[in-house]
């Protein structure tokens, strides 16, 4: 029979349990937006309704879930993209550290600066590299030591390497993984606390696909990330947490909803609601 | 709906089944083959082991393809790890009856109590049952059945206890001596097919409630199914 306290002396070395893909527990968690109650409507149309969840600080937050269920809408409302579409009405609030961007009195320019985004396609401008990455502090007045703002920008984007070299040539000559990383390099070029992806990979191949994933792995200890992505397999590379966007459908009317939102390990391991193990499994449809 | 993968899934499963049945096939012809010293039975039990390498070695194939080309994830990720350690429970099932074939070969030509044979007869019913158990259990989805066999497998360790007392008790004689190393063996492999059930129990377990956990631990012997 074995007692409670058996002891036998050993001589090895402890073993390390690797930890470092572990998502913080909650208690360690910093809330940046706390949304509550959102809804975003075009028109008669209602895009997503009644979505409360937290997103937190230095982590990456992927939202996934089938097209149309409006999580590009949501990751447009945390930097009031959604204010430049006709007839885009925001209901609920939401709260970045607190403070309601869409309070009164609130400079949506500023938010923005502080909520930068890349999108789906790269878009730089059509002039030089370097002219894409100052553009921003340019425009806010950030013209101190812009050389090595720039520099930094391009090495936190891991493309200063590649095109040192070739600051004046146009951003246009780059491939389509590496303006996507200059677009990222434009973004924390003004110093955003935020960084929300939309789709950033889409248009790419697997091995710019990787190095952006690579970069945002890198990016997360200085800056909050959002993503939205369509490659359910990207979310769960990438992100410590994970939201499921839906479609409910009622009286012919299609909104998009919040289904589940989780540790990414949880989520696709053991998720709790029965239409993101559908969704996750690919028994939708 | 991924119907292909479904399929697939789905195939893999039944030729656990498969695997299963033909484990319990070895079982009973070992034990046979060793009561009745049939050592012509004892050959086939152990040839027969290619058939259940072959459905172990299908399983691992395609498990590997599942995982390389699906990326499961959720309950079908837990399924395909499931399977893929019920198959290595199975196939190391087989291996000790095949131990115990070669074993029932290897014996001297003693006449031991019937009572000693009765002992691995007892511990061989009851592996069988735990076999039977555990894999109406995975295919049940039964997490009740499954948790059972850790009674089950009580018994057969006291069986098994029993078994070394006689043995014990079977003298001096060289050939008797040799006789009883021999079934010390036969008793500790039926044994370890009953734990081999149990874990393949805690498979169904961690497949239902995506929670890794021992059903017994010796290490914690009071934290048994918390």
């Amino acid at each position: 029979m074995m007692t409670d306290d058996v002891t036998i002396p050993v001589d090895v070395a402890p073993v390390e349990i690797a930890q470092e893909r572990r998502t913080p527990s909650p208690t360690q968690r910093k809330v940046v937006f706390d949304i509550r109650d959102l809804a975003v409507t075009y028109g008669p149309t209602t895009a997503i309704s009644g979505v409360d969840l937290e997103i937190y600080g230095n982590l990456i937050t992927a939202f996934i879930g089938p097209s149309g269920c409006g999580k590009s809408t949501f990751i447009r409302s945390l930097n009031r993209m959604n204010d430049l579409v006709p007839g885009a009405k925001v209901d609920g609030r939401v709260l970045y550290h607190g403070q309601d961007i869409y309070g009164d009195g609130v400079d949506p320019v500023e938010v923005r600066r502080r909520i930068g985004m890349v999108f789906q396609r790269a878009n730089p401008f059509p002039k030089s590299i370097y002219d894409n990455v100052a553009w921003g502090p340019r425009v806010l007045g950030m013209k101190k030591a812009l050389d090595e703002r720039v520099e930094k920008a391009l090495t936190r984007a891991a493309l200063w390497d590649e095109v040192k070299d070739r600051l004046k040539k146009s951003a246009l000559s780059l491939s389509g993984g590496q303006q996507q990383r200059l677009c990222i390099a434009r973004a924390i070029a003004i110093e955003p606390e935020v960084l929300l992806l939309d789709e950033p990979a889409s248009a790419l191949d697997p091995i710019a696909t990787a190095a952006i994933e690579e970069l945002m792995h890198d990016l997360k200890d200085q800056y909050t990330i959002v993503i939205v992505t369509h490659n359910m397999q990207q979310a769960a590379r990438v992100a410590d947490m994970t939201a499921f966007f839906s479609l409910q459908v009622e009286e012919g009317k299609r909104t998009g909803i919040l289904v589940e939102y989780e540790n990414t390990d949880k989520l696709f391991t053991n998720p709790a609601d029965k239409r993101t193990e559908d969704y996750v499994t690919g028994r939708f449809g | 709906m991924r119907t292909t993968f479904q399929e697939d899934l789905n195939l893999l499963e039944s030729t656990l089944h498969e695997e299963g049945a033909l484990v319990l096939r070895a079982l009973r012809g070992a034990l046979n083959a060793l009561e009745q010293r049939d050592h012509e039975l004892a050959d086939e039990v152990i040839a027969f082991d290619d058939d259940v390498d072959q459905r172990y070695i299908s399983i691992e194939e395609g498990v590997q393809t599942l995982l390389a080309r699906q990326t499961p994830v959720a309950s079908d990720l837990r399924l395909v790890l499931a399977i893929l350690h019920v198959n290595l429970h199975l196939e190391r099932m087989a291996d000790y009856c095949v131990t115990i074939a070669k074993l029932s070969k290897l014996v001297p030509d003693v006449e031991p109590s019937p009572r000693f044979i009765e002992g691995f007869e007892e511990m061989g019913s009851r592996c069988e049952e735990m076999i039977r158990i555990a894999l109406d259990s995975f295919a049940n989805r039964d997490l009740e059945a499954a948790e059972s066999l850790v009674t089950l497998d009580e018994l057969i360790d006291r069986a098994n206890r029993r078994v070394v007392e006689r043995i014990l008790e079977l003298g001096e004689a060289q050939a008797m001596r040799e006789y009883g190393l021999r079934m010390v063996l036969v008793s500790r492999s039926l044994e370890r097919i009953g734990d081999h059930a149990v874990d393949i129990g805690e498979q169904v377990a961690y497949l239902l409630t995506a929670e890794f956990r021992e059903f017994t631990d010796a290490t914690h012997p009071t934290s048994r199914g918390s």
